[in-house]
């Protein structure tokens, strides 16, 4: 299928802003699923979709995908209202969602096959090409109810790159992959983002989102938390951790130095958090004053205590 | 549309279960004529044979068409709704809906594509019921002696089995696509598959005793489906016979009766599709 493209494009198209969320609410009786999301993901970018169970990021995909029908707000995909033809946004896209489900009785390449067919105009060297994308030609003809969950992953994934998407969506890609599967599919997400297109990745596994994405959203109980480049909000949490005999003295010191946001002390060291390249100036500062650093070590925040953090340390889904 | 018909037969084509409710009504048209046959050779005590002098003339060439289509009005109604209920409540159960809803066709257009295939693959398993009901009639002549003689496939008798044939099938359709319309409300299969195959049995049961009634109740069965559906098996001309295997006695005007089954099917329909296109798809 030949997706419509509009003779001009519309000036988010220029922008590469592929997919746009605008006061994105939803309602499930008088519960409020998702409230007033605002999302914003561009070509090329992998972007983190992260929340604890029940955030509503499930809710936030299925308006996405025009499987549930949003409350209020509006979904812009490739700079046209999803409401306006959503079918035409959906052959763009391609999308695992929560975990892959496929027909048990046929085989993995029955299943692809299947799906091509109804795309229309997909080769059979297109389905042995993306079958052999995710490493999985070799068992391609067995049924799809006897493979592993990684197998299955793999399938999904696969079955998203058959109509090449311009946005793919991956909900939790890497469950129940070994940690050979999960690098494999860890190095495959940046590829396809590399391809002109966007990711959106939404997983539990924060360490990987960390590695993988460059902006991310967090979410909680339907309200965003914080939207905020990977980079930016590793290093907004990055401390300094020092070891030195006089540890009130350091700690006065310390705190009345401008560019230092905090110091506390933790056992016999004192936790300063502050920006990671200004690690020498403490140490000149302390020499400067009689006391003397035994150890200096930087520690950066992970995403995942960030996480914690934001969402009062409920597991992640 | 046309690919996801396409998408459609090649699935149910790959699935195990479409070949073994095949398998299943071509061998109730075996098991059926043979015991049909059987009974036929039974004398009676006291030489009275009752509705058993009858089925000598259903097991005729001549009548196996019309007896074929008689089985098919029950027994291949609940193979279409149990084909129908699965091709759509399995979308369901296996959660592969979404795939399908995202694949970037309209609602209406899946839905559609699933109704024309399963339409289809009944009108298929409609045929080689007929072979195979047509062959089980020549191989019970033969062995019971009776020359082979096709003189009465005349112009007339195949134009009245035509005629039959989609008569048959839109009796077929009312109890399929309340298979549909319960498979989308409850998500799954199963509803589908018991409420038509329940209502396929147990409405004369029902409408048997409301007709032991008088008044307005006695009169509720002629709005219900056994009734109409009989008032069409009877324009087959099959002669009557023990229970249900041969001609019935219509207490419907045929036009009465394809009025009220239109109505149900048009209303089936109408209802799975509004509510398939309407709903959220979660979980």
């Amino acid at each position: 299928m030949i997706p419509s493209i509009p003779a001009t494009p519309h000036p988010d198209e220029r922008r590469d802003v592929i997919l746009r969320t605008s006061g994105l609410t939803k309602y499930f009786g008088t519960l409020k699923a998702v409230d007033n999301l605002n999302l914003e993901i561009r070509r090329g970018e992998v972007f983190g979709f992260l929340g604890p169970n029940g955030a509503g990021k499930s809710t936030t995909v299925g308006m996405i995908l025009n499987l549930v029908e949003p409350t209020s707000g509006t979904i812009e995909i490739f700079g046209r209202n999803l409401k306006d033809d959503p079918w035409a946004a959906l052959r763009r896209i391609g999308a695992v969602i929560e975990s892959p489900a496929f027909y048990p009785y046929l085989s993995g390449w029955d299943n692809l096959e299947a799906l091509a067919i109804s795309i229309g105009n997909v080769t059979r060297a297109k389905i042995t090409d993306v079958l052999e994308r995710v490493n999985l030609l070799d068992r391609a003809k067995d049924k799809y109810g006897n493979y592993s969950l990684g197998m299955k992953q793999r399938l999904g994934i696969a079955s998203t790159l058959l109509r090449d998407p311009e946005l793919i969506i991956l909900d939790e890609p890497t469950n129940g992959l070994d940690p050979a599967g999960v690098k494999e599919i860890r190095d495959l997400i940046p590829q396809l983002a590399h391809e002109s297109r966007a990711v959106v990745l939404c997983s539990h596994l924060l360490h990987e989102v960390e590695l993988v994405c460059s902006n991310v959203t967090i979410i909680k109980q339907g309200v965003t938390l914080v939207t905020d480049a990977v980079q930016q909000l590793v290093t907004r949490g990055q401390t300094l951790e020092i070891k030195v005999n006089d540890l009130a003295g350091a700690a006065n010191l310390l705190s009345s130095l401008p560019w230092i946001k905090s110091v506390k002390i933790a056992g016999e060291r004192l936790m300063v958090e502050m920006p990671p390249e200004r690690a020498a100036d403490v140490n000149q500062a302390l020499a400067e004053h009689g006391l003397y650093a035994s150890e200096l070590v930087n520690r950066n925040t992970g995403l995942e205590d960030i996480f914690l953090q934001l969402t009062g340390g409920t597991s992640v889904d | 549309m046309i690919n996801l018909i396409r998408s459609e037969f090649f699935k149910l084509r790959k699935r195990g279960m479409t070949w073994t409710l095949l398998y299943i009504m071509l061998g109730i048209m075996v098991l059926i004529n043979i015991i049909l046959y059987a009974v036929s050779k039974i004398s009676l005590p006291n030489g009275e044979p009752g509705h058993l002098a009858n089925l000598s003339s259903i097991l005729s060439l001549q009548s196996s068409i019309p007896f074929t289509f008689s089985i098919l009005s029950s027994f291949g109604a609940v193979m279409a709704v149990i084909l129908m209920a699965s091709s759509v409540g399995n979308e369901y159960n296996w959660r592969t809906i979404r795939i399908a809803l995202i694949s970037g066709k309209g609602r209406l257009q899946l839905l559609g594509a699933k109704l024309i295939t399963v339409i289809v693959l009944v009108i298929i398993g409609m045929l080689a019921s007929l072979v195979v009901g047509f062959i089980m009639s020549m191989v019970t002549n033969t062995i019971g002696g009776h020359a082979l003689d096709f003189g009465f496939f005349t112009g007339s008798y195949l134009w009245h089995q035509f005629l039959q044939f989609w008569r048959t099938l839109f009796v077929i359709l009312p109890f399929t696509f309340m298979g549909f319309l319960f498979a989308v409300i409850g998500r799954s299969a199963m509803p589908g598959i018991a409420i038509g195959v329940g209502i396929l049995f147990l409405e004369p049961i029902i409408t048997g005793l409301m007709g032991l009634a008088s008044g307005w109740v006695s009169r509720i069965p002629d709005y219900l489906f056994a009734a109409n559906v009989d008032a069409i098996n009877a324009l087959n001309g099959l002669p009557a016979g023990p229970g249900p295997f041969g001609g019935g006695t219509a207490t419907q005007t045929a036009s009465t009766a394809f009025t009220v089954l239109g109505a149900y099917i048009v209303v089936f329909l109408v209802v799975a599709f509004y509510l398939f296109r309407k709903r959220d798809v979660t979980g």
